[in-house]
């Protein structure tokens, strides 16, 4: 009887199974990277219907957060100003410039400007901005230096992960509360022995207990 | 990837009709949306430039090889954030804002404050300002929301078959008015439905000074306040009573259903419960008599019911008045009477009543005649009552005309033009009047409806009506606050309201809501209109409003008027002559509110049918028919076994005759009915209504004439031969001598205010907090101690020797919740506020059949009679229906056990403690196995088993197949706060903990704002869940247990609280507090001890079993049948299983 099955046949079993692990190893490796909010996420910087710059209103013209993001400290939603905020300053100044009119348009008609979402938790995470900024949390956590951005990019991967490694070690996160929209502060972790001591005293006297489990952010 | 949608053309009515839009590019159907409209997924995410498909799949699969995902896929759908472009003052985006407003229903209102989310009402509540509510309202008040964003509400003016443009409406209405001035409104008539609304009253004034001779008729069909007639008779004024129940020690109600029929009806329920609270042994507790022939949620509170028909109402009033009142003249019309009800149950009665003077009252149902309420004045008046727990307030006579004034007029041809605001007479007008062909006859009827209806379908015009929460308006309460009527929304569909038609009509060219309510609210609040009316806005009421309570004298020979008759002898009923008691039903009310889905899922408190109304029977006549339960099918009291299909109930379809007219309904065998009384509720069994409504339960009304509108007799009952499966979501109705619902006699709590430790198995099983422990010696500690016991336990405690982990409880908060069983009547407000805070979908009928509702709170209702069979276990339970039970109610949620059995089984940690206590579903991590619901003891886990959510309830069983999504009208109603759940994962009470959450957040920032940043403990009441903040009774108390002060830790203390199966060990933190009945041991029928616990005592210590005296409560058990069994404390253990 002739051979049905070369010899090399023999090693076949042997190389499935190292091609198998290379693909297992390949798949994982791209899962992990690709499909996670590290990467997903990450570097999102649409193009907005006005290309407003952060860096140029805060740097430059000195504007606080809550100019805007009025009622961050408020609610739970940080709101987009209306396009009667812009006009505020701009029915001043650049009142004719092409790049505003989606704006003059809206604050005319009343009809909104469509503002691309970039930071968006899912739908069945409740992420309340409030309770964050009024204690200890800055912007910047999140967000990134805003401040410094011309365009606005995703900076961090907001999976719950990500905001899982806050609400276990507060203390690290925290800033003095002054500080808070204060972009290029430092947290207080970050500021030697004594800024440790005022973290940990910060969450002992605030009694900072953020919740790890399901209830806190899920309902 | 590329399939091609051809959306349908909006229709005309749809073009009309309110927008609502995602982006602006669909605002403006830009080419790029409407093309964008037609595919699945936006141009260029599922398709690559210039290459086919193979040669897509070519260049996947090489990248796949290469370990790269398709990246594009990977990214997610551009979203956008649309700020208003104008800020809107006070409008916080992610914060709800709370408007003043109210739901009128016939001539009261209940005021409420309305919750909204950028501009969108989601949820309704009491409002806190009207003090005789608190912050409770009703189960239709809760429900009403519901109807604002009906899909089968009227969406267009219509004439004939084209669409009405407004302004072509308000020319057609302008023209009403002018066509008819000259002949001063000859020839016009409307017919609208009843009002309290100050400002319909003024502009109706100024009508009829412009068109005199129109007619003005208003209908209802069905009456909730006591006839004007009686009270002009007994007291020559026009005076209507306020009972104030609080300060009523002894009540007496002649087929009064105040906590549900009558108008006021949440004020008295409040008032009662206040009566009836019991906190200590040395608090007193109201006694309460109830007369009535249907079952009523009134009668399932009482401490002595007697079951006797409507008809007899007269006999016994005259019986007991004549006794309380010490004279012979009403005793001819008691004749007969005694065949009905024993001498001493009359005597007994009357003498407790006298025995408290001033403190007694006795209530008569408002559709029981005037002569009966004379009566009950005249008790009332002659014990010193008045003033005391009855007040009367002025009230204004009606002018307005009937409804059979006008279909005389009608019937002459006098009308050419009938207004009909309101309403829907042609379903629910009497049958004798044949409204139907009358108003097909008028020429020219104009219609203001809600949704297209019995009624619309025979006008000619019909005008789509305004919900109340787009309207302005006002109306009074029952006891005559005004209160306003605020919109929340613009008319979703253009929708008008009565006010404008009406002012249009009197000939103002431009009528504004505002205008016109502010005008009244001008002229009587008085100064500064513009001040007034914000205040109005502001309070959501009128200060000082209320009808004046006027001094009334008993005038005996005026009442005597009212007698003059021929007295006629009591009739006796049988099954050739039954009574046919007409009731307003629980949830439809007279049927307007026959398309509300909530509703009509939510079961009947007392039948617990949803979906269906029947044919209500006593057992009694239900044997002499024929239908006689046995074996296991009289535990769900249906018919033989053999009858069954899928376990739910097979009602057998009845013809009901009466004075010759027919109609069918399935039959329902009703404990604690008067022997002869059928009673139908009305509201069901409309032909023209939406698709929630349709298909559902029979109409009564073509058997009530103008004669009987409440109650006819000769009624005749025949078996069609067919069935009807009806949903009934509680089949079993007996505890089987179990400890469910525990209850005392008040004399005994008086004696022992524990005594709820000494009926459960807790008394016979190990300690579960240690030997020392047990709740007996828990109760020998003051109450201060107990709370504080409780509140350590709440954190740390043995957790008898469980062998799970338990999670640790080191939150800032521990919550729970405790549930007064002996205030609560059941009125199932809460099981639809439930369902309005936590979007909870509807399932259907035909999924309800299959239990698979999705209340996250059920009321259960147990009947007992003492007569299940006894022994050990080993008996029959109960042989017969019970005719005359006692009731036990009980709302069931998820308790948060502590030591949850749910959590163990779940194999993917989807059902996971937190740290203060609540027992979570985390609803992406549930896979849907059902174990948890499986291991729940209290069946309190809900499973979706369909996308509710997303697909329609007729095409559930089309899966994938049937069409997706629901109308965008329907989204608006829900809760942004909460999760809408998907097919497969389960779900339940959560304790509300979005409103924790949010209390708690809120809480903090404020106080970090205050500069007290280490205040983080919620201040006690602030946080309220949903079943609680709308209960009319406040049975239900929520807060933080780790508080020995909290509101709730004090009522954790009182010595009736106890755990619903507490002996699992599994620690629920919801409690309950035993219930209490307080009959007067004079009475025939006075009970020692409560019908469950003799049913208790005789299941579990049957006398020959002395081995339990020391448990103190066995002296009490009846002579039961002898049993040899005798149980073991393991015995008792393992045969009390989970609830049924």
């Amino acid at each position: 009887m002739s051979k049905l099955f070369p010899k090399s046949a023999n090693k076949l079993p042997f190389q499935i199974i190292i091609y198998l692990g290379v693909l297992v190893c390949v798949a994982t490796a791209g899962v992990t990277y690709y499909m996670t909010p590290k990467y997903t996420r990450v570097g999102y910087a649409p193009v907005q219907p006005v290309p407003f710059s952060h860096a140029k209103h805060v740097q430059e013209v000195g504007l606080d957060c809550r100019y805007c993001h009025s009622n961050v400290d408020k609610s739970a939603h940080s709101n987009v100003p209306t396009s009667q905020t812009c006009m505020n300053c701009h029915n001043q100044i650049k009142t004719t410039s092409p790049l505003l009119a989606p704006i003059r348009e809206s604050a005319a008609t009343g009809k909104a400007v469509p503002w691309v979402w970039i930071h968006k938790t899912p739908d069945y995470a409740y992420f309340n901005h409030s309770i964050h900024v009024n204690r200890g949390i800055s912007c910047v956590e999140c967000h990134g230096k805003i401040n410094e951005m011309d365009v606005v990019t995703h900076m961090q991967p907001l999976s719950m992960a990500f905001c899982l490694e806050c609400h276990r070690h507060p203390e690290a996160a925290l800033r003095d509360p002054k500080d808070v929209f204060n972009l290029d502060s430092k947290r207080l972790a970050d500021q030697g022995e004594a800024g440790v001591k005022q973290a940990k005293a910060l969450v002992d006297n605030w009694k900072v207990k953020p919740p790890q489990s399901c209830s806190g952010c899920h309902r | 990837m590329k399939r091609i949608f051809e959306h349908p053309a909006p229709s005309e009515r749809e073009l009309n009709g309110p927008k609502y839009w995602r982006s602006l590019d669909e605002l403006a159907a830009t080419p790029g949306f409407v093309d964008q409209l037609k595919r699945e997924f936006p141009q260029g995410a599922a398709e690559l430039d210039g290459v086919d498909r193979r040669h897509f799949m070519k260049i996947m699969a090489a990248s796949f090889a290469l370990g790269g995902v398709g990246l594009a896929g990977c990214r997610r759908p551009e979203l956008n954030i649309l700020p208003f472009g104008k800020s809107v003052e006070g409008i916080i985006p992610g914060l709800p804002q709370y408007y003043a407003t109210a739901m009128p229903l016939r001539k009261s209102a209940i005021p409420l404050l309305a919750e909204t989310h950028q501009g969108r009402p989601t949820k309704l509540e009491g409002n806190p300002s009207y003090l005789p509510h608190g912050s409770a309202s009703s189960l239709l008040a809760q429900a009403s929301i519901l109807d604002l964003y009906d899909p089968d509400r009227a969406t267009a003016h219509t004439k004939g078959a084209s669409v009405l443009t407004s302004a072509a409406v308000n020319e057609l209405l302008a023209n009403v008015g002018k066509n008819y001035a000259a002949s001063q409104g000859a020839g016009l008539a409307f017919l609208a439905d009843q009002s309290s609304s100050p400002t319909r009253a003024r502009i109706l004034k100024k009508l009829r000074r412009a068109l005199p001779k129109a007619i003005w008729a208003e209908y209802e069909p069905v009456t909730d306040e006591p006839p004007l007639a009686a009270a002009q008779a007994a007291f020559g004024a026009d005076v209507k009573p306020i009972y104030r129940f609080a300060q009523a020690k002894r009540i007496l109600s002649l087929d009064a259903d105040f906590f549900h029929a009558e108008s006021g009806s949440l004020y008295y329920a409040r008032e009662f419960a206040k009566g009836r609270r019991v906190t200590k042994a040395t608090d007193p507790m109201n006694r309460l008599y109830v007369a009535e022939s249907a079952f009523t949620l009134t009668g399932s509170m009482a401490d002595h019911r007697l079951r006797l028909a409507t008809s007899h109402m007269l006999a016994l009033a005259a019986a007991i008045g004549g006794k309380a009142l010490g004279t012979d003249i009403l005793k001819p019309f008691t004749e007969g009477l005694e065949a009905f009800v024993s001498q001493k149950w009359v005597d007994e009665c009357a003498q407790d009543l006298v025995d408290h003077k001033g403190e007694s009252l006795v209530v008569a149902g408002a559709h029981l005649p005037p002569q009966v309420h004379a009566i009950a004045y005249a008790i009332n008046a002659l014990l010193g009552n008045i003033g005391k727990t009855i007040d009367f307030v002025a009230v204004e006579a009606s002018s307005a005309a009937t409804l059979s004034d006008l279909a005389g007029a009608v019937k002459t041809g006098a009308v050419k033009t009938l207004v009909i605001l309101g309403g829907n007479p042609v379903y629910n007008a009497p049958v004798d009047l044949d409204w139907a062909k009358l108003q097909a006859s008028v020429a020219d009827v104009i219609r203001l409806g809600y949704a297209a209806d019995e009624t619309s379908a025979l006008a000619g015009t019909n005008l789509a009506s305004a919900h109340y929460l787009e309207s302005w308006g006002d109306a009074r309460t029952a006891d005559g606050t005004v209160v306003p009527v605020q919109p929340m929304i613009l008319p979703l569909f253009g929708g008008i309201t009565q006010l404008e038609v009406l002012a249009r009509i009197a000939g103002e060219a431009n009528p504004d809501g505002y205008a016109l309510v502010s005008e009244t609210i001008a002229a009587l609040a008085g100064g500064d209109a513009e001040k007034a009316m914000r205040r109005f806005l502001h309070d959501g009421l009128l200060e000082g409003s209320a009808f004046k309570k006027v001094p009334v004298s008993f005038d005996q020979r005026g009442a005597q008027v009212l007698f003059r008759d021929e007295p006629k002898k009591v009739e006796a009923f049988s099954l050739k002559n039954l009574e046919v008691r007409f009731v307003t039903d629980h949830k439809m009310d007279d049927g307007r509110f026959n398309n509300n889905g909530w509703l009509q899922e939510c079961p009947d408190p007392i039948t617990k049918i949803s979906w269906d109304n029947a044919i209500l029977v006593s057992p009694k006549l239900g044997k002499e028919l024929g239908i006689a339960p046995q074996g296991s099918a009289l535990q769900i009291a249906r018919v033989e076994e053999n009858d069954f299909s899928i376990g739910k109930e097979n009602g057998r379809v009845y013809e009901l005759t009466v004075g010759g007219r027919k109609i069918k309904g399935p039959l329902h065998i009703q404990p604690g009915l008067s022997n002869y009384t059928v009673v139908v509720p009305l509201g069901y069994g409309r032909v023209a209504t939406g698709h929630v409504g349709k298909g559902a339960g029979f109409n009564a009304y073509p058997i009530r004439t103008v004669a009987n509108q409440d109650v006819a007799t000769g009624g005749t009952l025949v078996d069609t031969g067919t069935r009807l499966l009806l949903a009934n979501t509680q089949e079993h109705w007996s505890m089987e001598g179990r400890d469910i619902v525990r209850e005392a006699n008040f004399d005994e709590y008086q004696k022992n205010p524990g005594y709820v430790d000494d009926i459960g198995t807790e008394s016979h099983s190990p300690a579960i907090y240690g030997a020392q422990n047990t709740p007996t010696n828990d109760n020998k500690l003051s109450r201060e101690d107990r709370a504080k016991l409780n509140a350590t336990r709440a954190k740390d405690i043995p957790r008898g020797g469980s062998m799970y982990s338990t999670p640790k409880f080191d939150g800032q908060h521990q919550w729970g919740m405790s549930i007064d069983l002996n205030t609560c009547i059941g009125c199932n407000a809460c099981v639809v506020a439930c369902q309005a805070e936590n979007n909870i979908p509807i399932v259907g009928k035909d999924q309800v059949m299959r239990g698979r509702e999705m209340h996250w709170i059920r009321l259960d209702r147990y009947y007992s009679d003492g007569k299940a069979e006894g022994g050990a276990f080993g008996g029959e339970g109960n042989r017969e229906i019970p005719e005359d039970p006692q009731v036990s109610l009980q709302p069931v949620a998820c308790a948060q056990c502590e030591l949850a059995p749910c959590e163990v089984v779940c194999p993917v940690n989807a059902t996971v403690h937190d740290e203060e206590g609540l027992n979570t579903m985390a609803y992406n991590r549930c896979i849907g196995t059902r174990y948890c619901a499986n291991n729940c003891p209290y069946k309190v886990r809900r499973f979706n088993f369909f996308d509710f959510n997303l697909r329609q309830l007729d095409s559930l069983y089309l899966g994938q197949l049937g069409p997706k999504g629901m109308p965008e009208l329907v989204k608006m109603v829900k809760n942004p706060e909460v999760t809408v759940r998907m097919r497969g994962v389960m779900e339940k009470c959560t304790y509300c903990v979005q409103r924790i959450q949010n209390g708690k957040i809120q809480h903090k920032v404020a106080m970090a704002q205050a500069g007290r940043p280490g205040d983080v403990v919620v201040p006690d009441g602030t946080i309220k869940t949903a079943c609680q903040q709308v209960c009319p009774v406040e049975a239900i108390e929520f807060g933080n247990i780790d508080d020995p002060t909290s509101k709730v830790s004090r009522a954790k203390a009182l010595e009736q609280d106890y755990s619903l199966l507490g002996y699992l060990n599994i620690r629920p933190r919801t409690t309950y507090l035993g219930k209490l009945r307080n009959p007067n041991p004079k009475m025939p029928d006075y009970q020692a001890l409560p019908l469950s616990r003799v049913e208790y005592n005789s299941k579990n210590h049957p006398p020959s079993d002395h081995g339990h005296g020391a448990h103190g409560h066995d002296s009490h058990a009846p002579a039961a049948p002898k049993t040899e069994k005798k149980h073991s404390v393991i015995d008792a253990g393992k045969t009390f299983g989970g609830l049924s």
